[in-house]
C-alpha cells in the first residue's frame, strides 16, 4: 500500500515561518502506526525531520501531535484506523511554542503541572508499624481513572481556553490535582482547591469537551474538571 | 493581535467533535446578542427621556435591514439559551459527559423546532407589514443613527485604552510584567455559578419577551394606532411606539406594574450575565496589561451605566406628553396616519 505524509516543517534557523513537506511512502502495512511512518521518512527521504518519541507503545507519551487534525500519540494510531486513500496530515501540537518540526517546548506546560502540588501529602502521621496508609477499596477507586495520566498534554493542547491564554493550567494539571484532591490519605486538598480556585484555574473550563476523546489513556477528562469546579464550591466528596 | 488571528485560524483548523463547534457558535451568539442588548437598553431608554429619537429609532427597526437583524437575533437567543442548559446542567452532573455528544445534537434540533414556528410568525408579520406598502427609513437614515453608537463605542474604548496607558506609565508597570494575581478569586466561584442559574432564569422571561413583543405582537405593531398593547388592556391611541412602551410600563395588575418588574429582573439578569461572557471572551483573547485592564473597565463600568440607564427608564416611566411629542417631532405624524389609515 501506498501512503502520502504530509508533515508541517519548520526549522528556526532556516525557515521563516512553517511549510507542508509532503513525502510518499511504499510497501507501507495497515497496521503500521504514524510513528513508524515518520520513522522511514527520517530513515529513508529526509534525516532533518524532527519529532520526540521514546518507548513507542503509548506508554511515554512522548510523541503527541496533532494527526489529520486531532491530538493523537504517533504510536497508538494505525494506518488501518485511517482513511489512508488520502493524504495522512501531521503537525505538531497546538498552543505550544514549536522547537523544531513535531518538537514544542513542553516547559510551561510541566511548569502547570507543578503548580498544582502534583504529589502526595500526608494527612496523618506514619502509621506506628512503619507500614502503608491503608485505604478502602472504594476509596481508591474514587480517583482511579485520574491516575492514568502519563503527561503527553493531548488534553491540554487541544483546548481551545489554553490556546486562547496559556495563563490557564489546562486539563492535564486538573486531572494531576484531582488524582490527588480525591484520594482519602492525603491531606492538602484545600490547598490544591484554592490553586484551582485561581484565575488561571478550573473557572477558564468551558466545558467544550475537546479533552475527553483526545485522551490516548481515555481518562474521563472533563468529568474530572467537573468534579474538581464542585469540590470547590461544596467540598471534596 | 497576531496570537489573536493564530488562535481563532488554528481554533477553527482543529477538528474537535461538535462540542468544539457548540462553543463557538454559544460564543458567537452570545456575543451577538450582547450587540444588540446595549442597543436595546439605550434606545428602549429614549421612550422615557427622549421620545422623538426612540420614534425614529423604532421606524428604522421596520426596514428591512433589521428585520433580517431581527431573525438573526431570535435564532442567536435561542441556541444560546438551549444549548446553556445542556452546558449548565453537564457541569452540575459531570459524571453525564457520555451523552454530550448526543445532548449536542439535541440542542441543535430543539433550536430549530422552536426556531421553525417562531419564524413562520415573525415572517406573517412581516409579510402582513409589506402588505401595506409602508415607507421605511432609508439605509443611509439608518447608517447615520447607527454610525452613532459606533462611535461612541469607539470613543469609551479608546477613552478606556489611554487611561489604562496612563495608570500603568503612574505605576511604571511593564506590559508583560505579573500576571494576574495567583490567589483564589472568590468572586469567579460565584460568576461561574450565576452564569448558570441566571442562564435558566433568563430562558423563560426572554422565552415570554419574544412571545410578547416578535410573536403575539411585532416591531410592526408597535406603531399601530387603537391596536392593542401587548400585555395590557390599554389601546395605543397615537400609534407610537413611545405610547406602547407607556401603555406596557402603566399596566397594573393588582396595583402592581407587572411589566416594569418584568423588565427589570430581565435587564438586571440579561446585563450581568451577557457582560460577564463578554469578560470571559476578552480575558481569554486580550493579555497585554494595558488592553485587558481597559477592556475590563469598559465591561465593568459599561455594565453598570447600562443597568442604571435602564433602570432609570423603567422607574420614570414615559409621561403622556410625550406621546404627543413622539407624534409631532418625528415627522411620522403623516405617515403613520396614511399607512394606519387602513
Amino acid at each position: 500500500m501506498e501512503v502520502k505524509l504530509r508533515i508541517r516543517r519548520f526549522n528556526p534557523e532556516k525557515d521563516q515561518k512553517p511549510w507542508w513537506g509532503e513525502y510518499t511512502l511504499k510497501d507501507v502495512e495497515k497496521t503500521n502506526s504514524i510513528l513508524e511512518l515518520l520513522h522511514r521518512v527520517k530513515w529513508e527521504q529526509d534525516g532533518t525531520l524532527t519529532l520526540r518519541r521514546s518507548c513507542a507503545h503509548g506508554v511515554c507519551g512522548s510523541d503527541a501531535m496533532r494527526i489529520n487534525g486531532v491530538n493523537r500519540l504517533a504510536c497508538k494510531v494505525l494506518i488501518q484506523t485511517l482513511n489512508a486513500d488520502r493524504t495522512i496530515q501531521v503537525e505538531p501540537i497546538l498552543g505550544l511554542k514549536v522547537v523544531k518540526d513535531l518538537v514544542v517546548d513542553f516547559e510551561p506546560f510541566f511548569e502547570h503541572y507543578r503548580s498544582v502540588m502534583p504529589y502526595f501529602v500526608a494527612a496523618t502521621s506514619t502509621p506506628t508499624d512503619g507500614r502503608e496508609r491503608k485505604q478502602s477499596p472504594e476509596d481508591r477507586a474514587r480517583f482511579d481513572d485520574t491516575t492514568k495520566c502519563i503527561l503527553c498534554a493531548c488534553c491540554t493542547t487541544s483546548c481551545p481556553s489554553f490556546w486562547a491564554s496559556g495563563e490557564y493550567v489546562g486539563p492535564a494539571a486538573i486531572v494531576a490535582a484531582h488524582r490527588f484532591i480525591f484520594d482519602s490519605r492525603d491531606g492538602a486538598a484545600a490547598d490544591r482547591l484554592n490553586i484551582m480556585a485561581e484565575p488561571g484555574g478550573v473557572w477558564r473550563c468551558r466545558t467544550i469537551f475537546n479533552c475527553t476523546p483526545a485522551c490516548p489513556r481515555d481518562i474521563e477528562v472533563t468529568r474530572a474538571i467537573g468534579e474538581v469546579k464542585l469540590a470547590i464550591q461544596r467540598g471534596v466528596r | 493581535m497576531t496570537t489573536l488571528v493564530t488562535t481563532i485560524s488554528e481554533t477553527l483548523r482543529y477538528r474537535g467533535k461538535i462540542g468544539q463547534w457548540s462553543w463557538a457558535l454559544h460564543r458567537l451568539a452570545g456575543l451577538g446578542v450582547v450587540l444588540f442588548l446595549v442597543l436595546h437598553v439605550i434606545d428602549t431608554s429614549w421612550a422615557a427621556f427622549y421620545p422623538e429619537q426612540y420614534a425614529k429609532a423604532i421606524a428604522e427597526y421596520q426596514s428591512p435591514l433589521f428585520t433580517v437583524g431581527e431573525f438573526v437575533l431570535v435564532a442567536a437567543l435561542v441556541y444560546h439559551a438551549i444549548n446553556g442548559l445542556r452546558i449548565a446542567y453537564l457541569d452540575y452532573q459531570p459524571h453525564l459527559w457520555r451523552y454530550q455528544r448526543q445532548a449536542a445534537y439535541i440542542v441543535f434540533g430543539v433550536t430549530v423546532l422552536i426556531l421553525i414556528p417562531t419564524f413562520a410568525v415573525m415572517g406573517s408579520h412581516v409579510a402582513d407589514f409589506w402588505e401595506g406598502d409602508p415607507e421605511v427609513p432609508g439605509i443611509v437614515d439608518i447608517a447615520e443613527t447607527q454610525v452613532q453608537f459606533l462611535i461612541g463605542f469607539i470613543v469609551i474604548v479608546a477613552a478606556a485604552l489611554v487611561l489604562s496607558f496612563l495608570v500603568s506609565l503612574v505605576f511604571r508597570e511593564s506590559e508583560h510584567g505579573d500576571k494576574s494575581p495567583r490567589r483564589p478569586s472568590q468572586i469567579d466561584v460565584w460568576l461561574w455559578s450565576f452564569m448558570r442559574w441566571s442562564g435558566v432564569l433568563i430562558l423563560p422571561l426572554v422565552f415570554g419577551h419574544i412571545l410578547m413583543i416578535h410573536m403575539i405582537g411585532s416591531v410592526f405593531e408597535i406603531t399601530a394606532a387603537d391596536a392593542t398593547v401587548v400585555g395590557t388592556t390599554a389601546a395605543n391611541d397615537t400609534g407610537t411606539a413611545v405610547e406602547f412602551v407607556g401603555e406596557r410600563w402603566d399596566h397594573l395588575v393588582a396595583g402592581v406594574a407587572v411589566w416594569r418588574l418584568y423588565d427589570g429582573a430581565l435587564l438586571a439578569l440579561v446585563v450581568i450575565h451577557g457582560f460577564n461572557g463578554l469578560r470571559y471572551v476578552i480575558n481569554d483573547y486580550f493579555h497585554g496589561r494595558v488592553v485587558n485592564r481597559a477592556l475590563n473597565w469598559v465591561v465593568l463600568f459599561g455594565g453598570a451605566a447600562l443597568i442604571i440607564l435602564g433602570m432609570a427608564a423603567l422607574i420614570a416611566g414615559v409621561e403622556e406628553a410625550a406621546y404627543e411629542i413622539a407624534l409631532d417631532k418625528s415627522g411620522l405624524r403623516d405617515a403613520a396616519i396614511t399607512w394606519l389609515g387602513g
